[in-house]
């Protein structure tokens, strides 16, 4: 019943909001530290060991169902955390760009959905929510109702669409393929027919990689995360693609943690391994060829998903010793979207302050943002992996994960340990430009406008402190949440996995500090190169393919439509060609004053004698074939059966 | 038995007493229309319940020796359920709508005869009974399509008679042949021609059948007196070609397939076998015309094309869950299509705007309604907490159930083609000039609105709920299989 009442809070805070109109009370604020406690005293029970269901008591075909164990709780508690640092930030930042009721309603509708996603018990219930995100975020997105707006907003809710239509193909084909109800939270699945099951696996992960930004269905990401007012692409960035994660880990739970090869759709996670490489790759390299500060980091969104993407992979390929690779990725979530958000607010700041996000045109700013400075470059080395901040903690897992799988010595493990090195650079190198480029370098000509600013510190510095803590002490939170969690999913061999782990050994150490050593240097050679400023042809990014494909189904779907119209002229025509034909016929036979119709000459027959005379002939037809039969038609043996039948079964008709 | 005398004989009767009354007195017609479908509303819902009870009603006579009954079973009640409750909806949107039209008279005395004969079609007992109150809807209808009495109206008019009738004959001829088989007509005692083995000619009278019921129903390429037909006034376009007329031919569909074949022997034949894809085509077809089209009323008519063939697919695929979902959507797709063309009503009312490409700027004039609109569009993809995702769901589980896991992909891509068909309307809507909701006032503007809202919320109410018209689809399913 509780569990029902965290994503009614959300809504109660709509009705709030119509309530205190022109009263400056943050409501969001409000709801979402409530939701914080509310969260925090339900869900210690899920984090204990013991997961909690609520059935609806309603009768039908549906009956929905909410559920929470240790991997709901985690996330619930993270979004309801990073709802509230946001909303610190968001009034401030609203001010400056104005709608600050309609985003409040679509913040609070976005709260109820993703927090009902976690949440749910069965798949209908969390495509429900899954759904009412879709459609609340949209608001987000389009924020701004210009064409660009608009634009990104089109490409976000079309593919969510996309998405949901395929999480719908996936719960048909796994419900078909497994009797019983398919409840979220209760384990691997034995399927009657493996088949279906493993083609609705394919579906449902299709379906919830849209969400998470897996290439190549993540070109929605980068536009909608930039329009977005800043405080929306936060959440956006941070947590709204986390549902992706949470229902990738939901699809590997279909399959089984922590099972030996040889279950159903064992495909799963080399198939993961693969698209997860691809998006920390294809995420990086577009990352580093931006100029816009949102759009820098809504690609490293991209690249970041790929991480924990690959990392649920791994643990999926490595079955029973795949924990490090679902802790890796359960940890990646965290620190994402705790840095991640950090990095987005902290270029809101500067946006608000200067209207720019062009990294080119900034520089120099941090002699007028001492404070935002140093958060922001707590948050960078944070999502670089520097050690001593929370993403080196999990980067040192996943790699560990990755290593492990290497050492199997299948190509793709192997080429995904390679490139999982060569992303960190480029991730270093990027964001090396973008702190470069904004705080440090030539002072920049904008003018800055004043204003206070100490909600955005305090929001911010609540995110680097507990990201100096994590880094710090990289075990806590691996103990006290990852490990049930893991538990909980089926992974029961988690806890020795990390047993003799040590973050602090100089072999990781060492080796992330070259990476970003290596990094820095990329990132000189492309700044004083410009090879930054390189725009690669449109063939070869997946938008203009995108593009190319989209042109040609329209030209495709015009031809056919043009075809179709004119089979359907010419069936009109020959029908009125032949209605007009008759028509004049029987008005000829009505005024056939010189006695002819056609050749034929009829002096001295009226019509009506006419027609007369047609009947007769008729009669005279039909009784002849009455008394002696027509000679039996002779078919060829050729002829299919459903085309013989007629005409055999016509003479039967008669005589019946 | 009474209730089923009182439910076919209010309509009429309150036709003819509309054609009584005097030209200019609108208020009194109203309350005759008002009352009279609200009779025959109330007393089909008895019949229904009734039926559901398990209760038999039948009225039965004879015409020139051959028998005709009038029994409704789930299936019917089903669809009498539907068409009456809507009515009510869309006589409250008429009074808002057709106030200050010509030929007020006329349309309300054929409006309430085509109800009767639309409840006609839907307790008929036997296929005489059905084929006779088909007919007589195409009669009973025609004066509302030319009811603008333009020339392009009368066109219209023209078409529908002519593609109408056409459909009828090929059913006659259908009908007779299976009489002469059988010697029967009864829908009652399970499917007519179950017994008789598989028959030579037998995949011909099927296809003659879902040829004469399809013009209705508008299969490809049999459709195309609907979009024509959209010169009707909205409320007539709103329940009539989009849910009383066409479904009366889905509803024959049906019938043919499950009571006068049955599902095994349909599963036995060639055609039978051919007419998913028929209805495959239709969809995709159906919705990808619909995105080219700027007027609005047509686009919601080629999607009432497409629309109207996801019930078909899913009596075609011949199992339990198809069939399920076949009756799911034509309760599901009825609300919604409602609504959009209730929309689209307002609109033209209040603003004149009736092409896809002047809306820019109407969702802020009339926010209510293009909320409406909003949500019915995303229905129309089967997005969740909307009642068509359920019907959807079970389509595509039929679809799957029976080895065709193609129909679950076409389902899929036409509901993709529909966000790209509604989303963008919705959304030019409201991206255009703010305005003050000044259009949306006037009581002759509420008549229409509520019955609107009225219909989104039935809509979301049942798609969170799906046990709420469970019982009627589960009754259905258990009648046939």
């Amino acid at each position: 019943m509780l569990l029902m009442l965290l994503p009614i809070i959300p809504l109660l805070g709509i009705f709030a909001l119509r309530g205190t109109r022109g009263k400056s009370i943050n409501i969001p604020f409000v709801v979402s530290s409530l939701t914080l406690f509310m969260g925090q005293q339900v869900l210690r029970h899920a984090l204990g060991g013991n997961p909690l269901t609520y059935r609806l008591p309603v009768s039908g075909p549906y009956v929905p169902t909410f559920q929470a164990d240790a991997l709901s709780a985690v996330f619930v508690l993270l979004t309801a955390f990073l709802w509230w640092i946001v909303s610190i930030y968001s009034p401030e930042y609203m001010k400056h760009e104005g709608g600050t009721r309609r985003f409040e309603i679509s913040t609070l509708l976005t709260l109820s959905a993703i927090l009902g996603v976690f949440l749910a018990g069965d798949f209908f219930t969390l495509l429900l929510f899954f759904e009412l995100m879709t459609v609340a975020s949209f608001f987000w997105v389009v924020h701004r109702w210009n064409n660009e707006a608009i634009r990104a907003g089109y490409f976000y809710l079309f593919f969510s669409i996309a998405g949901g239509l395929l999480l719908a193909l996936g719960i048909v084909l796994v419900g078909t393929a497994t009797p019983g109800l398919l409840a979220v939270g209760a384990g691997p699945v034995t399927p009657t027919n493996p088949q279906a099951f493993s083609w609705g696996v394919a579906a449902i992960a299709a379906g919830f990689g849209i969400k998470a930004g897996m290439a190549p269905l993540h070109l929605w990401l980068p536009h909608a995360h930039s329009v977005a007012p800043t405080p929306a692409s936060a959440l956006l960035s941070g947590l709204l693609i986390k549902v992706g994660a949470y229902g990738l880990i939901r699809t590997g739970e279909l399959v089984g943690w922590g099972l030996e090869l040889g279950h159903a759709a064992t495909w799963l996670g080399p198939a993961l391994t693969l698209l997860g490489t691809c998006t920390m790759l294809v995420g990086v390299i577009a990352a580093l060829l931006q100029s816009d500060a949102k759009r820098l980091l809504a690609y490293h969104s991209v690249s970041q998903m790929g991480y924990i993407i690959l990392g649920l992979g791994v643990g999926l390929f490595l079955g029973k010793t795949g924990g490090l690779g679902l802790l890796g990725s359960i940890y990646h979530v965290v620190n994402h979207a705790l840095f991640k958000a950090a990095l987005f607010l902290g270029v809101g700041v500067i946006y608000v302050r200067t209207g720019e996000t062009n990294l080119y045109n900034l520089g120099g700013l941090w002699r007028s943002f001492p404070v935002t400075a140093v958060l922001m470059f707590l948050a960078v080395l944070g999502i670089t992996g520097a050690p001593g901040l929370n993403g080196y903690a999990s980067k040192t897992l996943l790699h560990h994960a990755v290593s492990e799988a290497a050492r199997t010595g299948l190509p793709l493990m192997v080429w995904a340990e390679r490139l999982f090195l060569l992303v960190g650079v480029g991730t270093a190198a990027s964001f090396a430009k973008l702190f470069y480029l904004t705080f440090l370098g030539k002072p920049t000509k904008l003018a800055i406008s004043g204003g206070t600013s100490q909600r955005f510190h305090v929001s911010m510095a609540a995110l680097a402190l507990i990201m100096v803590g994590v880094g710090f002490r990289p075990k806590l939170f691996l103990e006290a949440l990852a490990v049930p969690t893991a538990r909980a999913l089926g992974m029961e061999t988690a806890a020795a996995t990390i047993a003799g782990l040590s973050f602090w050994n100089t072999g990781d150490v060492v080796g992330m500090l070259i990476t970003l050593g290596l990094g820095m240097v990329v990132c000189w050679i492309g700044l004083t190169t410009g090879a930054f400023h390189w725009t690669p042809p449109r063939w070869l990014t997946l938008e203009g393919l995108g593009k190319i494909v989209c042109y040609g189904l329209g030209a495709v779907s015009r031809t056919g439509e043009g075809y179709y119209r004119s089979a359907m002229e010419l069936v009109s025509d020959i029908g009125s060609t032949i209605i007009s034909r008759l028509l004049s016929a029987c008005h000829r036979l009505d005024h056939s004053r010189d006695g002819t119709i056609g050749n034929i000459t009829l002096a001295g027959i009226s019509a009506d004698a006419a027609i007369l005379l047609v009947v007769l002939a008729v009669l005279i037809v039909f009784y002849a074939y009455m008394e002696f039969g027509l000679p039996r038609l002779r078919l060829p043996a050729s002829l299919p059966t459903w085309l013989r039948i007629p005409f055999e079964s016509v003479p039967c008709l008669i005589a019946h | 038995m009474t209730d089923l005398a009182l439910a076919l004989l209010s309509g009429a009767v309150g036709g003819i007493l509309i054609g009584l009354t005097p030209r200019a007195g609108n208020r009194l017609r109203n309350i005759v229309a008002l009352v009279f479908s609200a009779a025959s509303t109330v007393f089909s819902w008895r019949v229904a319940g009734a039926v559901f009870a398990g209760r038999t009603i039948r009225i039965s006579g004879e015409i020139a020796g051959l028998a005709w009954s009038l029994q409704p079973d789930p299936l019917g009640a089903v669809f009498g359920l539907i068409v009456s409750t809507l009515w009510l909806f869309a006589g409250v949107y008429s009074f808002g709508y057709m106030a200050g039209e010509h030929k007020q008279r006329t349309y309300y005395t054929y409006f309430l005869l085509a109800f009767s004969v639309t409840l006609g079609v839907a307790f008929s007992g036997n296929l005489l009974a059905l084929y006779l109150f088909y007919e007589l809807l195409t009669f009973a209808t025609y004066p509302l399509v030319i009811h603008e009495r333009t020339s392009e109206a009368m066109k219209a008019g023209a078409k529908y008679i002519i593609y109408s009738l056409s459909g009828a004959g090929a059913i006659l001829i259908a009908i007779i042949i299976v009489y002469s088989w059988t010697g029967n007509l009864e829908f009652a005692g399970g499917p007519l021609l179950a017994g008789g083995g598989l028959r030579p000619g037998l995949g011909w009278v099927l296809a003659l059948f879902v040829a004469g019921f399809g013009v209705k129903a508008a299969i490809m390429p049999l459709h195309r007196w609907l979009p024509a037909a959209m010169c009707a006034p909205t409320p007539v376009s709103a329940l009539l070609h989009a849910v009383a007329v066409v479904y009366s031919g889905v509803y024959g569909i049906l019938r043919v397939i499950y009571s006068v074949f049955g599902h095994e022997l349909t599963g036995q034949l060639h055609v039978g076998r051919i007419l998913p894809w028929v209805a495959a085509f239709t969809i995709l077809a159906g919705v990808i015309i619909a995105t080219q089209q700027d007027e609005l009323k047509r686009r919601l008519a080629y999607h009432t094309v497409s629309q109207l063939s996801y019930i078909l697919l899913g009596a075609f695929t011949l199992h339990p869950w198809g069939l399920a979902g076949a009756i799911c959507h034509m309760i599901s797709y009825s609300t919604l299509k409602v609504t959009l063309f209730f929309g689209a009503g307002i609109i033209a009312k209040r603003t004149g705007k009736v092409r896809v490409s002047e809306m820019s700027g109407v969702g802020w004039q009339l926010p209510r309604t293009m909320a409406a609109f909003g949500v019915a569009s995303l229905g129309m993809i089967g997005m969740l907490p909307l009642n068509t995702f359920w019907s959807k769901y079970y389509l595509m589980r039929g679809g799957v159930a029976t080895g065709k896991w193609q129909l679950a992909l076409v389902l899929i891509t036409s509901g993709l083609i529909n966000a790209f068909c509604f989303i963008p309307t919705v959304v030019a809507a409201f991206a255009g000039e703010r305005g003050q909701p000044t259009l949306e006032t006037g009581s002759g503007t509420s008549l229409m609105l509520a019955p609107m809202l009225l219909l989104a919320g039935i809509a979301l109410l049942t798609g969170l709920w799906p046990g709420l018209v469970w019982p009627g689809v589960d009754a259905v399913v258990d009648w046939f299989f």
